[in-house]
This record gives C-alpha cells, structure tokens and sequence, in this order.
C-alpha cells in the first residue's frame, strides 16, 4: 500500500463518476425518445446533482447524516476495488465477495439514514429493498458460485482476463447460456429498474429511501446511486460480458449494456415485491441450478470453446 | 500450574459466590465477574502446557489447542455478560441459587472442553444442562425450559447410548483411542456417527432439534441469553468437531457413497446444517421479538459453523472456527444491547419500541457493529468468517449447501435490520422520553465485545493462528496468513487492506459533506406524509409487520412445529392413560391390578 493506490483509487473514483453520470444523462434522453418527449441535455445529471449540493437541506439528528456519510463510503471503497479493463488500484483486492459485501456496507448506510429520518415511507422502501435483494441475489451469487468453481478463483479481473482473445464466444454469458441469463435479469434487480423498482416507487411509497432527502443529502444520494450502478453493471460486465481488454473497449460494453437495459425496462411494468420474490425462485433461481449442475458434473462452457 | 489447580480453585470461588449471595446477592452478582474473569486469566495461563493429562477421582482431562480454544470463547461471552447480572438480581426469584448455576455451567463447559473420556465429558455435559435448565426456568416462561430439557435430554441419552456402544466394542473409554474400534464396521460406524452427533445437534440447534433454541432464548433472563447464544450453542461444535477427528468419519465412510467427495452420511448432517440456515433465516425475519430473532439467528449461523466443521478441510473448517468466534462476540453483544434496552424499558418486543438512538446512542453504536459482523458485512469478523466458508464451499462445489449459506447471508441483511430500525431507529414513543443510556457498567462488557470484533475483522490473524494450530493437532492442512493477507487455493483476502480504503472512502465522503453548508436540524415529526396530518409518533412508527411481502410469502413455513405438538399431545394422552390405570381412588381398579399380579405371580410359577 503506498500513497501511489489512493491517488489511483481517486482518479478510478472521479473516472466513475463522471463516466456513469454522463450515461446517465444519455440514457435519461434515450428515456424521452422512448416515450417521445425530447429529453434534457446530456449534461443535465450533472447540473442536478450540483444544484442539489449547493442547496440548503435538513437534518433529522445525527445518525440521519453518519448513515449517509457512511454510505458514500461504504461505495466508495466498493468504487476502488473494481478492476477496470485490467487496471487496479489495490492489486489483489477483487474477490468477488468483497466487492459484493462491501457494498452491503453502504446500502446498510444508506438503510440506516433513511430509517433515522423517522418517515415510515423511507421504512417501507427500505424493507422492501431488502426484500428485493433476497430475490434476485441467491440466483445470481449461485451463478458466481459456479464460475468460482469452474475458474478455481474469485478475483473479478481474472475471470475477466479468461473471456479475454476468444471474441464473442469467450464470454461467460455465451458459455453458461442460463448463467448468462441469470445474471442479466439480475442486473435489473439490482439496478432496481423496472419491473423490480417497487422499493422507490414514487407514486406509492414516495420514493421509498430517498423521501426525506434534500440538498446535500440528497446530492450525496445521486453520487452514491451513480457510483452504485457503475459498481453492479461493472460486476456483471466483468463476470460475464468478458470485462475489456482496453479501457475504450470497456467503456463501449458498458455503454451497450447499461443503455440495453435502460431500454427494456422503459417497457415493463411494475412487479409487487412479493411477485419480484416469486419470479427470482421461479425462473432464475432454477436456470441458476440447472447451470450449476451442468458446470460441476458435465464441465460443459468451462473450456469447450477451444 | 495444573488444570485440576484450576478447576478446584474455580469450584471453591463459586461455592464463595453462592454463600456471599445469600446475604447480599448484588455483592455476589459482582463475585460472578471477579470469578469469570479469575477463570478467564487461569485459562489463558494453561495455554503453555498444553498436551498436560490430568485426572481426579474418576475424571480424567487433556489439555488441548481445541480444548482450549473453545473454553476461551466460552469464558469471554461468561465474563461480558457477567456484568449484566448485579442489575437482574432484583428481577430473580432465586439470585444466589442463580449466580452459583452461572458459575457452575461455566465450569462445566471447561471440564467438558478438556474431557479425556466418555465419561467425563457426558458428566460435565450434563452439569450445564442441569444447570441451565434451573436459570432458563427463572426467565419468562417455565414452558421453555422443559422444552429445553426435553430436547436436551433426548439428545445426551442418545449420545450416552453411542458411547457405551464404543466402550462394548473396544472396552475403552478415552475418546481419542476408543473410535479407533469401529474401524472396518461400517454399520456399527453408521449407527455411532449419527447417534453420537445427536447430542451436539441438538445443543447446536440444527434442524430439526432446533425448537429449543428460540423458546429458551427468548425466555431466558436477559442476562443469560447472551451466554446461551453465544456460548453454550457452541458445544454442540465441540461435539461435532469429535465426530470428524477423533471419529475420523471421512476415513470411517471412505468405502461408502460419496457426494462431491463428501461421504454420504457427512453430507446429510450438512444438508441438515443448510436447512437450518434457511428455517432460522425464514423464521427470524417473522419475528417481532427481538430476543427471539436473534435466537433463531443463531440457529441460521449455527449451520454455518456446523457446515464449516464437517467438512474438515483446510478453508471451511478454518471459516467454521472462526465463524465460532465471530458469531459468539456477535451474538452475545446483541442480546447484551437488547437486555439493556429491556432493562430500560421493559420490553424487548420491537413493535413497542422505537427511536431508542436518541436516548441510547452507544448501544445503538454497538449494536450497530454487531450486527455488521453478524451479517457477514466487511471490516468486521463475520464477513472473514463467511468468506472463507464460502471460498471452501466454491472449492468443494457443493451446490445446494452453498445456495443455503446465500440465503442465509442475504436474509441476515433483513433480520438485522429489523432490530435496527424498528428498536433503535424511526420515531420515539412520548413514554420513551425519559429513558437513560446504559450505565458504565453496563457499558464495558458492550467495548470489549465491539473492540474484539473490530479486532477479529481487521487482524483475523490473531484467531487464525490458534486456528491453524488446532488444524495441525487433528493432522489437516493448515491455513496459512502471509502478512495481514490469507492466502487460499481459489482466492486471496487481506482484511487490513479492506478497512484501510473504507476508511479512505469515509474520509473522502466526510470531508465533502463538512465543506457544504450545515444543514437545518428538524424534529422527528417533520416529515413528509403525503400530506397526512398525523401527531401521534407511535402511528408514524414503521415496526409492525416489517416485512409483509415477504410473510406472506412464507406464512406456513414447515410443518416441524405442529408434527412435535402432535406428538407431545400423544405423549401427554398415554400418560394420562397410565395415570389412570395405576393411581385412581376407585376400588375397582387396585383389585383389577391385584388380580392382574397375582395372575402373572402365578401363571409365571406354572410356565
């Protein structure tokens, strides 16, 4: 560990940032197309980010902003951990289950601050999210499960580097069709898009989590929720899509495969959260078996592409 | 120094506990965490002689790492719990009878830990059972500790009936020689494995002896959850961690089917350990008890390390120890923090409670740090142990079980969370209003727990070594740290790191939210309602039916419960029947029995 690993880690952390806030500006105009209105400016994630962190805002006791605080960096740390078309800042620290549970850690922050407020709409929003990730976590951890198993590692980055030279039939998703699927859905899960968005449904709960947020809180909240989803869609861009063997590469995937499920979810419905439950153990839950089994005893997409 | 030394020394100060109870229990109360803590640094000096044999009368004792290992665990939970108890002394029906039974079942637990033979450990076994069926009887409810007993008793019968059925093959009652007979008896091993692991089984909590386990926590007095949780559940891994090296089950089922490499009968107690994660993770998140959650959480995680244990391996069996560790600092810091919060309050059910954190910020903290580790959340203990559970189960490929241990990882985000938010967090009830902060003394055992685990999480190595050393005692691969960093086959984990670049993130997002301007404090009232006019803080309370999708989704979870109500209910009706037939005031009877004897008497003459 020298001082060298965390200026890294900060540019990986400024990277991510801007990388994901812009796509997310692109894809709030993809949105508009979808539903033909003309959409903001590209840059507009940016402005309302900023404008919220230039407002005044309210407070409802301490734990209210250590949650937030703990949060941010709870993600934040998640954030430095993800390798990035093979560039780490912290060598050796992508375990997949350290990237997964430490990002726990800031969704656990996040739980607590919205609960702190004491507004039982930030309450329900939180049990529901954690209800959600019941759901689609075991299939998805399952299929993680079997690419450790298969690739007798569970450092992110590797099993990246492993897709890496075949083209399109290295990927893991192309490899382990059902685990492919598996983790596709998940990461709609995960990113709470529709149809698995019950936890913020505006209309419903009022935003759920984020009722009681505004001004730097709340500008806290879209930092945390924009490094979030570059932490998720860069774990299934890794485990399954083959990573990128240059940053540009990588970026592109990225792009693709946000902006896809961007697109998707503009057509779904809403799933009540017990439904969202029923379909994780319903559908991916059993491909994640299926494919499970078919890695451990057939051995079948872990070196068949040769 | 010798353990018999110890033991006698530890005999002596309890029996002066129980008579200085007697005149003033608050004084004797206090003996009880002068005595642990004597226990605690006798213990830590028997370390350098280890592999001493002692014996008295008819106990015979060795000192082993394992032996060891699993009293320490036991008289650090016995000693941070013990100053909980001057304050529940007004609340026992019998206190000094209860300070000396907390001794006892202390000693007990040593004496099993180090037992050299059978009979000696089933002797000790029985002293804490005993003993903690009369404390368990002092809490809530007197059903409990029955069930208790019951679940108890059938377990030890059954594993007294494996050992005399080793001692009639190799006439031998030390425990490291005599499994050696079963060698080349297949179904005798059977029939010894699955007998004798029923006792620990039970005490663990697996399913489907798991039924004592919520009803005795949640009822017990406050401050013996926590040493029923975090401690005495942990024989049951002392028993299981005989059957697989002492026994040797994976060279006694070698011949027999395998499972990914896991002789059958292995893997079926690890099934069970995989069901019991997810009933205790199902049930724990119905409940609105507190103390009941954190019971059948440690159901969940007692699967965890019974998984760890059996598989008897360099990665899992490290992940199960540890586990043993983490869950035990873990567990008994959260009950310790809802005793308090019952001590103030008077209730641990979470639906009456509600923005304790403003009155109780440092057991929030606590228990807030408890719970991180309890859910397996890095940098705390929890998370080293999991990991290497699961790294050990992703090395072994066994599927199912490892779909059980993420089910019981994720569900354990929900049922501690419950706690969180609905005791501690959300709006505080008007009668609430006056209630105070933990006393310091009540404070001290919660910073000893919370610097363990932080400790645990952020320097595993310090477990670890003793870890490795019980590995190279039972002839296993050991677990090998470089540095700060594990280092295993399928992937590395350098928990100082972990916490280091947390610690980086908070800073950078501390420093970010100190530069914009300070935000305006609102009450808790003040919130967003949908513009609702709501003024009663209890009806703002989001704690009832915490989860209601998700109960829903469960609402008959497994039929355990009823089939054993069933047969109690049979039981009871055969009692009554024998009742009837021998003690009834009616004349007729007594003559029906005379003629029946006399008829035996005779006809037992003639044939």
């Amino acid at each position: 560990m020298t001082v060298m690993n965390f200026v890294y880690g900060f540019i990986i952390l400024l990277a991510a940032f801007i990388f994901q806030t812009t796509i997310t500006g692109f894809n709030r105009k993809v949105t508009a197309r979808i539903q033909k209105r003309y959409g903001p400016r590209w840059y507009q994630q940016f402005l309302d980010i900023f404008k919220a962190l230039r407002k005044s805002s309210i407070t409802h006791g301490w734990i209210f902003d250590f949650g937030v605080i703990m949060a941010l960096g709870g993600i934040m740390a998640t954030v430095i951990f993800i390798p990035v078309a093979g560039f780490e800042a912290f060598p050796n620290m992508d375990n997949v289950y350290i990237i997964s549970y430490l990002l726990a850690i800031g969704m656990l922050g996040m739980a607590m601050s919205a609960a702190g407020s004491g507004n039982p709409w930030a309450s329900i929003g939180v049990s529901r999210a954690l209800t959600n990730m019941l759901a689609y976590d075991i299939p998805l951890m399952i299929v993680i499960f079997t690419l450790i198993f298969a690739f007798d590692t569970a450092s992110v980055s590797e099993i990246a580097a492993m897709q890496q030279g075949m083209g399109i039939l290295g990927w893991n998703a192309i490899r382990m069709p059902l685990g492919g699927i598996v983790a596709f859905i998940a990461l709609f899960g995960m990113l709470g898009k529709k149809p698995f968005d019950s936890f913020i449904a505006p209309a419903e709960i009022a935003s759920g989590p984020m009722v009681e947020y505004g001004g730097k809180h709340l500008g806290f909240m879209f930092i945390l929720h924009e490094l979030m989803t570059f932490i998720e869609v860069s774990l299934i861009l890794n485990l399954f899509f083959g990573g990128g063997s240059s940053i540009l590469v990588y970026a592109i995937k990225y792009a693709i495969l946000y902006t896809l499920v961007n697109i998707i979810s503009q057509v779904m419905p809403r799933y009540k959260i017990d439904q969202a439950v029923k379909f994780f153990y319903r559908v991916p839950l059993v491909f994640a078996i299926i494919q499970g089994l078919v890695v451990i005893f057939l051995g079948w997409g872990v070196s068949v592409w040769f | 120094m010798t353990f018999i030394t110890v033991l006698i020394t530890l005999l002596a100060l309890s029996v002066v506990t129980y008579l200085v109870s007697l005149i003033n229990n608050k004084l004797g109360a206090y003996f009880t965490i002068v005595t642990s803590l004597v226990t605690l640094l006798l213990l830590f000096l028997l370390k350098n002689s280890i592999g001493q044999l002692a014996s008295i009368s008819l106990f015979t004792f060795k000192l082993t790492t394992v032996g060891w290992y699993f009293s320490m665990v036991m008289v650090v939970v016995y000693f941070t719990s013990a100053f909980l108890n001057p304050f529940w002394m007004k609340k026992m029906i019998y206190p000094a009878a209860y300070n000396l039974f907390y001794l006892v079942s202390l000693i007990g637990t040593i004496g099993m830990f180090f037992a050299r033979d059978f009979i000696t450990l089933f002797i000790f076994w029985e002293t804490v059972v005993w003993t903690s069926t009369f404390i368990i009887q002092m809490g809530k409810s007197r059903k409990s500790s029955y069930v208790y007993y019951v679940v108890s008793a059938i377990g030890s019968m059954v594993t007294l009936f494996a050992m005399m059925l080793v001692y009639q093959v190799s006439g031998t009652l030390e425990i490291s020689v005599a499994f050696n007979a079963l060698t080349g008896q297949p179904v005798l091993a059977l029939i010894v494995f699955f007998t004798f692991l029923l006792a620990g089984l039970s005490k663990i909590g697996i399913f489907p002896f798991h039924v004592w386990l919520p009803m005795a926590h949640g009822s017990a007095p406050h401050t013996f959850s926590p040493v029923l949780s975090g401690g005495l559940v942990k024989m049951g891994a002392f028993i299981a961690y005989i059957s697989v090296s002492a026994f040797a089950a994976y060279e006694a089922f070698s011949s027999s089917f395998t499972i990914m490499g896991i002789p059958a009968p292995i893997y079926i107690i690890m099934v069970l350990g995989a069901i019991s994660i997810v009933v205790g993770t199902v049930m724990a998140i119905r409940q609105d008890d507190a103390k009941k959650l954190l019971a059948y959480s440690s159901v969940a995680n007692g699967g965890y390390i019974l998984i760890g244990i059996l598989l008897f391996d360099q990665l899992a069996f490290a992940g199960g120890m540890l586990h043993l560790v983490s869950h035990a600092i873990a567990s008994a810091t959260a009950f310790i923090t809802i005793a308090i919060v019952a001590h103030r309050t008077g209730t641990t059910k979470m639906s009456k409670l509600g923005g304790m954190i403003h009155k109780m910020p440092i057991t929030y903290t606590v228990y807030l740090i408890a719970i991180i580790s309890m859910a397996g959340i890095p940098p705390m203990g929890g998370f080293v142990s999991k990991w290497l559970i699961l790294q050990g189960l992703a090395d072994h490929g066994l599927l199912f079980i490892a779909a059980a241990a993420f089910f019981g990882s994720i569900g354990s985000f929900m049922y501690v969370f419950r706690p969180l938010s609905a005791v501690f967090l959300g709006q505080l009830a008007p009668k609430h209003e006056n209630v105070k902060e933990a006393s310091i003394m009540m404070q001290i055992p919660m910073y000893l727990l919370t610097i363990a685990t932080l400790l645990i999480g952020v320097f595993p190595k310090i477990i670890l070594k003793v870890i490795a050393g019980i590995q190279a005692e039972a002839g296993i691969q050991e677990i090998v740290m470089v540095g700060n960093t594990i280092v295993v086959a399928n992937g590395v984990l350098d928990t100082f790191r972990v916490f280091v670049v947390f610690g980086y993130g908070f800073l950078i997002a501390l420093v970010i939210f100190i530069l914009r301007r300070k935000s305006r404090r609102v009450t808790l009232m003040d919130t967003y309602t949908s513009a609702e006019f709501v003024h009663t803080p209890e009806l703002l309370h989001y704690s009832s039916n915490f989860y209601a999708p998700f109960e829903r989704l469960t609402k008959k979870p497994y039929p355990v419960l009823n089939l054993y109500e069933k047969v109690s209910i049979k039981i009871k009706e055969i009692g009554h029947m024998a009742e009837s037939l021998f003690s009834s005031p009616k004349p007729a009877v007594t003559i029906f029995w005379i003629i029946i004897v006399f008829a035996i008497f005779f006809l037992g003459g003639v044939l």
